[in-house]
């Protein structure tokens, strides 16, 4: 009994804290050769919740795919690229959180972290109020930041109502 | 009063340039390791000439304490009764350890950096007498600083480095300054541009010189013991994620050599294996 109260639990709390990044498409500029490559990818595959890492070393692009319920922050990814000794630019993600604020000035908080965004449309704007207050999965642009930095901004490509 | 002053510089500073690793094999290049990266390099290096051949091995292990601070020691062994001037380039007898700071690091593009690397060691005798002239020199601590400067990307690699190593004196022997210089050309052809999960190979033309001042022996300059010499010649390095091999050979361009005192040296040759170990941890929360 106590067993299947105590993984009840477990699924509950996975549950209400499912909203995560969900994948990451970061360009990375300065690597040149396949160590380089292999240290991004133990790097990245180090973090809690990354699921597969591939590197393209002719287009610098490390694309990660994470687990339902990873609770990994955005800075972590930039890191592992720091500590490496390589530059990160902007990242494409897929990032499921609640969106906040208002009409005129939508939050999206990644809850289960502390990472939270302004949200801005990439392109011309589109009406997301109706979604406020509700969880939802982001498609957006991360800009690049400075080192030690993760940009409070998404350029988001698409806000759809998470199932 | 010299020594505790070369061991002060060597440890408040930081070390020699070993040209290993994932890089070119005889000459001077900027990569350090990444943070908390272990990196462990064996190998041997081989130089022959009129008066015998001389192969030394070398053990290296270097740590990055940040992205662009890496220390290092070197424990090489030698083998063989070559009569061969001084080389800092060709390691020796003598231990070293220290440190690589890459000061300037310029990402510009996909795989392209610019970056200069500065280096400071402490170079001690080994437990091994050296051979020919310098054989019953009386050995004291020196200390190498090196510079190295250049470009990589996935397709060129251009390094540019010198290195000076000063030996204090011991009982009225020194060993010779040493003044080296290298200037390396890689190129990765496009075919072998490939996914890291493959081998990926690369070939250089490595060009690397050496001046060598005279040896001073019981308080007198030898004669004639001073060298210049300039060597060139391919080598091509292979890797498969973290293990790397490497091997290169040289000829000499150039050569004002005593050949009363040290012969006539005719091949340098090296051959390096290297394995990286990466540290997976990151920041929690």
């Amino acid at each position: 009994m106590k067993k299947i109260s105590a993984s009840g639990f477990l699924a509950l709390s996975t549950f209400a804290a499912h909203a995560e990044y969900q994948q990451i498409n970061l360009t990375v500029f300065g690597m040149d050769c396949a160590p380089c490559a292999h240290a991004i990818h133990v790097s990245m595959k180090g973090i809690q919740g990354v699921n597969a890492v591939d590197v393209d070393l002719n287009t610098g692009l490390v694309s990660i795919k994470l687990a339902p319920g990873n609770n990994a922050i955005m800075r972590q990814f930039n890191e592992a690229v720091e500590k490496n000794g390589f530059t990160h630019k902007d990242a494409n993600v897929i990032v499921r959180g609640q969106l906040s604020g208002s009409a005129q000035a939508p939050f999206l908080e990644v809850t289960g972290t502390k990472d939270h965004y302004a949200l801005t449309p990439l392109t011309g704007g589109v009406d997301i109020s109706g979604l406020l207050g509700k969880a939802v999965v982001v498609d957006a642009v991360l800009p690049q930041s400075g080192k030690g930095k993760v940009s409070d901004t998404l350029r988001y490509k698409s806000v759809t109502e998470a199932k | 009063m010299r020594y505790p002053m070369v061991l002060a510089c060597a440890v408040f500073v930081t070390c020699t340039a070993f040209a290993a690793d994932h890089g070119p094999v005889f000459s001077y290049a900027t990569p350090v390791n990444s943070e908390r990266e272990f990196s462990f390099d064996t190998g041997m290096v081989g130089r022959n000439g009129s008066r015998g051949t001389q192969f030394s091995t070398g053990s290296g292990f270097g740590y990055g304490v940040t992205p662009h601070l890496t220390v290092n020691a070197v424990l090489p062994a030698l083998f063989g009764s070559g009569s061969l001037p001084e080389s800092r380039i060709v390691t020796g007898t003598e231990w070293s350890a220290g440190a690589s700071w890459r000061f300037l690091h310029s990402v510009t593009s996909v795989g392209k950096r610019i970056e200069s690397t500065a280096s400071l060691g402490l170079v001690v005798p080994g437990p091994q007498q050296d051979s020919g002239v310098l054989a019953g020199l009386h050995r004291a601590p020196g200390v190498a600083g090196t510079l190295a400067t250049g470009m990589a990307s996935r397709s060129h690699y251009v390094w540019l480095g010198g290195s000076y190593t000063r030996f204090a004196a011991a009982s009225h022997d020194r060993r010779p300054d040493t003044l080296s210089w290298s200037a390396v050309y890689g190129y990765r052809p496009s075919h072998l541009r490939r996914g890291y999960d493959q081998w990926d190979y690369r070939g250089f033309a490595e060009l690397t010189g050496e001046h060598t001042g005279a040896v001073l022996s019981g308080g007198v300059m030898l004669p004639n013991s001073s060298s210049t010499t300039v060597w060139l010649g391919p080598s091509v390095l292979a890797i498969f994620k973290n293990i790397a091999i490497e091997g290169g050979v040289q000829g000499p361009l150039f050569r004002d050599v005593s050949e009363s005192v040290y012969g006539r040296e005719r091949v340098r040759f090296a051959i390096n294996f290297s394995y990286l170990k990466y540290s997976s941890h990151t920041s929690s929360h």
